[in-house]
């Protein structure tokens, strides 16, 4: 009966983990330093069909993996503590625009999973209406 | 998984329940527990899901979860599950009533 409600629950959630890696990506742009070492890596999501990894109906959608991405431009500037020898910064390579389209599209993927549990309730809604 | 409709005694009320075996009109009327125990299967499902809803509140208001979507959708379906009880509750006593007010 609640099914559509609990899939739609799922990309809720998924896509909220989605705009949390985004906001990650984002304030890291310019870090160059981390605990692991190196430059901040850029991390995307996986979403994976099923309510979690030992689902297997395949119903609803979760966060497989949160992929780390060792990617990373360069940037002449001398003075920096972590330059090398010719001068020059390895910074993560993310690209603000793309992270802003990613944050969009999880934003209207959230509104679209909110119409759908919208649209669920009311049908459940309207079902009672039957019976009076 | 695939649900269908069965036009006779389709599901339980709450969940894709066993539901109530189709009624044969060969077969000797039984005393109603079937009925009985829907009804008290449904008001158990209600019950687990204000349950529900009452611990994920809870867990917001105490700060052990911060997933609002899980929290609200726990509540909606509270929500729907008890009035669907109300008016299953409503029609039955419209039902009685009706019985009750019959000249014999």
């Amino acid at each position: 009966m609640f099914n559509s409600m609990d899939i739609s629950t799922s990309g809720l959630v998924a896509q909220r983990i989605r705009m949390n890696t985004c906001a990650m990506n984002l304030a890291n742009v310019d870090t160059t330093r981390t605990p692991e070492g190196g430059p901040y890596q850029r991390r995307s999501v996986v979403f994976q069909a099923g309510m979690d990894a030992r689902d297997k109906t395949a119903q609803g959608v979760h966060i497989a993996d949160i992929e780390k991405q060792p990617i990373f431009r360069k940037e002449y500037d001398p003075s920096h503590p972590h330059a090398d020898k010719d001068g020059y910064v390895k910074l993560p390579g993310i690209d603000i625009f793309t992270e802003q389209l990613n944050m969009m599209e999880a934003q209207r993927a959230y509104e679209a999973n909110i119409t759908a549990i919208e649209v669920s309730k009311a049908m459940l809604n309207s079902s009672l209406r039957l019976l009076v | 998984m695939v649900e269908q409709y069965n036009p006779i005694g389709a599901g339980g009320l709450m969940g894709p329940g066993k539901g109530l075996s189709p009624v044969q009109t060969t077969q000797k009327i039984d005393d109603g527990s079937d009925f009985k125990s829907l009804l008290m299967k449904s008001i158990n499902e209600v019950n687990r899901l204000q349950n529900e809803a009452d611990q994920a509140t809870v867990n917001l208001a105490t700060g052990k979860t911060d997933n609002i979507a899980e929290v609200f959708t726990a509540i909606n379906k509270a929500d729907i599950a008890f009035r669907t009880l109300m008016e299953i509750r409503n029609k039955l006593m419209s039902a009685y009533e009706e019985v009750n007010q019959m000249r014999v």
